[in-house]
């Protein structure tokens, strides 16, 4: 499984991509930039690329993240390892995925408690229409929020 | 502590309001877009996984018509000024590129899961990345060579083949004088000491064909000049906001 075109990032998503300019705009982040990193076919590939991700936060002194994927299925190794690796590392972490009612995540961890589900469809599946279950400013808003609170409690 | 201002974009947008075909491709302040398709049989013929390109202009109330698959959304925007991150991008609006796809035997090009059907039902309008209701659209259709889709290069050649054609509008573009634009905004990397340090973490597909992400093309959101992440072995790449926003990342799937 990978990306359907319900949560498909196109080219014009990633030039008008609502984290970027929510982060960026929040007054009271220090917004120190993106990291962008794949999801390579191999497990061990996936533990060690997202584990690199995971120490470069570290090395900037992040003091939380928000880490978004926009496929599912074994894409969630990736992203439940690099939410472990972030928050092992002490970095307060909100995720931002694709859940709905068919798309539980394959793997989980204790670290996996504050997710922002961006299913939008009313039936929660990968409708097959273009964009239909992509990230908006509203799902951008709840996650800088939600990373607020995660941040303050720590 | 005050915020350090890094560096500064400016992305200045020309509304579209008319597209059409003519004989030279041209675009002028009014909001009208002309463009020519003589450069069709030569990129057909350079690209051997291509077997033909089908290009058509679609106002917003002809939607209710057959597409391939889409493969990508993409905005018309070129470097006037500066690297990208920095300096001067003009950009359109009113229209968006559609790339579409399909192999001669009528295998779409899609990964997991594929939208092609009805054009007015199979995009969901208005959010970040897709096109507004308004928008016209112009749909450049790849019929690639049996079974090429399955493997990196054919959708590749699409994305290539696509990207020659905005090329061509982007070098219209640039010439379109920079005070007769419709929008303009000013974009800031900047650091706010003191506050609370957030990173973003964008985890991208980097799997193989139609799974692919391609970084740091040479013109925003481009192609041509672009590394692949799988071919970076999908490792971490840190992208500035003032650079992600000017178009540093191309969708490949």
């Amino acid at each position: 499984m990978g990306i359907g075109p319900s949560t498909k990032e196109t080219t014009l998503h990633h030039f008008k991509d609502p984290l970027v300019d929510i982060l960026s705009g929040e007054e009271e982040f220090d917004f120190l930039g993106i990291i962008v990193v794949g999801t390579p076919q191999d497990n061990e590939d996936k533990l060690f690329v997202g584990t690199r991700a995971a120490a470069w936060a570290e090395a900037m002194r992040a003091d939380g993240a928000i880490i978004s994927a926009d496929g599912w299925g074994n894409s969630d190794v990736d992203f439940a390892n690099t939410i472990e690796q972030l928050s092992v590392r002490g970095i307060p972490t909100v995720g931002v995925n694709f859940v709905g009612t068919v798309a539980g995540f394959v793997v989980t961890n204790e670290y996996m408690d504050t997710i922002v589900d961006m299913n939008k469809s009313a039936e929660g599946i990968e409708t097959e229409v273009l964009g239909e279950n992509s990230v908006t400013e509203l799902d951008a808003r709840k996650a800088a929020a939600f990373l607020k609170l995660k941040m303050r409690r720590k | 502590m005050e915020e350090i201002i890094l560096r500064r974009l400016v992305i200045k947008a020309f509304h579209i309001n008319q597209v059409m075909f003519g004989e030279r491709t041209r675009m002028d302040p009014g909001g009208t877009l002309i463009i020519a398709r003589d450069f069709l049989p030569s990129l057909t013929e350079s690209e051997p996984l291509i077997e033909k390109i089908d290009m058509e202009i679609i106002s917003p109330g002809d939607r209710d018509r057959w597409t391939n698959t889409i493969m990508d959304v993409i905005p018309v925007s070129a470097k006037v000024l500066g690297k990208m991150g920095e300096g001067i991008t003009h950009t359109l609006t009113g229209v968006r590129v559609l790339l579409t796809g399909v192999d001669a035997d009528g295998v779409q090009i899609a990964e997991f899961g594929s939208s092609e059907g009805c054009l007015k039902e199979q995009i969901f309008y208005g959010r970040p990345g897709t096109p507004e209701n308004n928008d016209i659209l112009i749909s450049f259709n790849v019929t690639l060579a049996p079974r090429a889709g399955a493997s990196r290069p054919g959708p590749t050649a699409a994305h290539r083949a696509c990207d020659v054609f905005c090329q061509i509008l982007r070098d219209e573009l640039k010439k379109m004088n920079g005070n007769l634009c419709t929008e303009r905004h000013e974009y800031f990397d900047k650091s706010r000491p003191g506050k609370k340090r957030v990173v973003l973490i964008k985890q991208v597909a980097g799997q193989g064909a139609m799974y692919d992400t391609c970084i740091f093309p040479r013109e925003p959101s481009g192609f041509k000049g672009g590394r692949s992440i799988i071919d970076m072995g999908n490792l971490p790449v840190l992208i500035t906001p003032n650079e992600y926003r000017d178009g540093a990342i191309r969708a490949m799937y």
